[in-house]
């Protein structure tokens, strides 16, 4: 029972309007000169490990964005060293000096198996609060709290909140088998959810987040599993003869839009919440695979080689014939429309690498994001639609990265030993 | 006193019933993940009928009794061509061998695997290897093979021969695998 981790108790909500909009995907945007305080004791008890870590995983969060510039810690004056959590209690005009525009102060206190934190973004040049949370919780939710504030700052800033309170699910080897992982964003705290001792690929969550979808070779077929997250419970939703592979749930139902191969050539089809089929939406001889969504739910975004090579095409779900949306390269595959509607991301192989690119849904704007060495590929993204999740082989070994919409501030995330592929991004957790 | 006891019994009582409505957040596995029951299958022995026939001098020959292991043996692999699910000339000379063996052992079963190189999408891979395991399937019934003696699988990308990342390790991967069963 000690330790089922209480739920953080958002108890102090102090609302405030958002600062200004800011685009966060718009490339070479000023950034905002910001200064990040180490948390203060809120009472006697002194626990410097906490705050750093409070810090360091809020300072990993920031960076992600790419909105701010970090005022040097060296730098910071007396203010930095006191609590003053209220705007009256601030030296804004020692902020102001070392050039900052944004403040994070804060304060924690750990006390009979609780951690409380005060955290507090203020606007320097106007000498106010912007956002001011508190949360309860136990100690080792230290990282849960930091990532909570990031999406906070983001809210405040932007309009819209950060993903960093979501999840990565990501499937690993390092067992020996293919596993199905969950992680948090920052890649800290991998944990197996699956131990089928055989191959699992390609999962997604549930628009409530709370399951996940993959396909396993369990029992000797490549199936569509289902399973709840927090109570792993897990079952068989298709176990057709052939492929059942690529399972994408719909946007706001548990439809699942995957690939069947049960009539001996690979088609997308729908299934409704409990694995039965709902509709066949292609009809072709060829190859027809890997379906993503439109977040309005009415169209859906698949490979199929019907010219030749693979190329990626759009549907109506209500039926009607597939029109091809990818006109340059000659293999472009995994597509993965963004939450807001905008963009379609995939990958392309040119020569003998695969790098991912982004298209509007009419065809325009076609963008290459990465270059260098390593193959990119299956990229997903942030439920905030501020940044792709993908995996790269550029270290040698496939790991999971993470980098901004534009293609910019791309990182490492997943450690260990082993390859890691098939990412995917949970909705807010 | 009494009373103290169960008021401190109530608290209990009420701070669990809040621990478990924490705990609905919780990914189960965070706890050691349940070690599933692994699949054994236990082979069991089907009876058989006994064929008895009578025959004629002449019919005797020395019948080798259709050994699985050693049709296992001979069935070849075949090759493929990057994103090609064609037959080539040298993979229709195997599968024409392959047929042939299978027709002498009219008791064994095959399952053909399909196999992709890494280079490409492991759903696009996937099913371009049930298209190789197919067109394998489908040139073995042309020859003769009943349909019902073959099942097909893709494996896409997940099983390849060679790890290696080269165009040598490549070009052993895409294949289709013939696998001798029951």
């Amino acid at each position: 029972m000690t330790r089922l981790i209480l739920p953080l108790l958002l108890l102090l909500v102090l609302v405030t309007p958002a600062w200004s909009a800011i685009e966060i995907s718009a490339p070479g945007q000023q950034q905002i000169p910001l200064a990040l305080t180490v948390l203060q004791p809120l009472d006697g008890g002194r626990n410097p490990a906490l705050a750093e870590e409070f810090n360091q995983v809020l300072s990993w969060d920031l960076e992600l964005t790419g909105l701010f510039s970090r005022i040097d810690p060296r730098a910071f004056l007396a203010d930095a060293g006191r609590l003053g959590l209220l705007s009256i209690d601030v030296d804004f005009a020692e902020w102001r000096l070392l050039g900052a525009e944004m403040l994070i102060k804060g304060g924690y206190s750990l006390r009979g198996g609780q951690l409380v934190v005060e955290a507090r973004l203020f606007d320097v040049r106007a000498r106010r609060l912007l956002n001011g949370r508190r949360y309860v919780g136990k100690p080792g939710d230290v990282r849960r709290i930091a990532h909570a504030f990031a999406d906070q700052i983001l809210k405040s800033l932007t309009g819209s909140l950060g993903p960093f309170s979501s999840r990565l699910a990501y499937i690993s080897d390092q067992s020996g088998r293919k596993e199905l992982y969950l992680m948090e964003v920052d890649g800290h705290k991998p944990v197996r959810i699956t131990n089928h001792r055989s191959i699992v690929l390609n999962p997604d969550f549930s628009a409530d987040g709370r399951r996940v979808i993959f396909t396993s070779y369990r029992a000797g077929n490549p199936d569509l599993y289902q399973r709840d997250i927090f109570s792993g419970r897990e079952s068989r939703l298709s176990a057709r003869r052939g492929l059942n592979v690529g399972g994408r749930f719909a946007p706001r139902d548990d439809r699942i839009a995957l690939t069947l191969s049960k009539d001996g050539n690979s088609e997308i089809y729908l299934l409704d919440g409990n694995g039965g089929i709902s509709k066949r939406l292609t009809r072709y001889w060829g190859i027809d695979i890997d379906p993503t969504w439109s977040p309005d739910g009415d169209r859906i975004a698949f490979v199929s080689n019907r010219r030749g090579n693979p190329h990626i095409f759009l549907l109506s779900t209500d039926g009607g014939d597939p029109q091809r949306l990818t006109l340059n390269g000659k293999y472009n595959v995994t597509p993965a429309w963004s939450p807001k509607g905008d963009w379609i991301a995939f990958s392309r192989k040119e020569g003998s690498l695969f790098d991912i690119y982004l298209i509007r849904p009419d065809g325009s704007e076609e963008r290459r994001l990465t270059f260098g060495p390593g193959n990119k590929e299956h990229p997903r993204w942030s439920p905030d639609g501020r940044f792709l999740v993908y995996s790269s082989d550029e270290s040698g070994r496939k790991a999971i990265y993470l980098m901004r919409a534009d293609g910019s501030g791309s990182v490492k995330v997943s450690g260990g030993s082993g390859n890691c592929n098939h990412p995917a991004w949970s909705p807010r957790w | 006193m009494k009373k103290v006891v169960v008021m401190q019994w109530i608290a209990v009582v009420a701070l669990c019933s809040l621990l478990a409505v924490g705990c609905a957040k919780k990914p189960a596995a965070q706890q050691a993940p349940a070690e599933a029951p692994v699949e054994t299958k236990v082979a069991v022995e089907q009876p058989t009928a006994v064929a008895d026939q009578g025959v004629s001098e002449s019919s005797v020959k020395e019948q080798v009794p259709a050994d699985i292991e050693a049709v296992a043996r001979q069935l070849q692999r075949i090759h493929f061509d990057f994103d090609q699910f064609s037959l080539s000339a040298q993979a229709r000379d195997i599968l024409a061998a392959n047929a042939a063996l299978l027709q002498a052992n009219a008791g064994v079963k095959v399952r053909i695997e399909g196999h992709c190189d890494e280079r490409g999408s492991d759903e696009y891979n996937l099913a371009l290897g049930e298209r190789r395991a197919i067109a394998a399937r489908d040139y073995l019934v042309s020859l003769g093979v009943a349909a019902d003696r073959i099942s097909t699988i893709s494996y896409g990308e997940e099983m390849p021969l060679d790890p290696a990342s080269n165009e040598a390790a490549w070009a052993k991967n895409r294949r289709d695998e013939f696998k001798a069963v029951r």
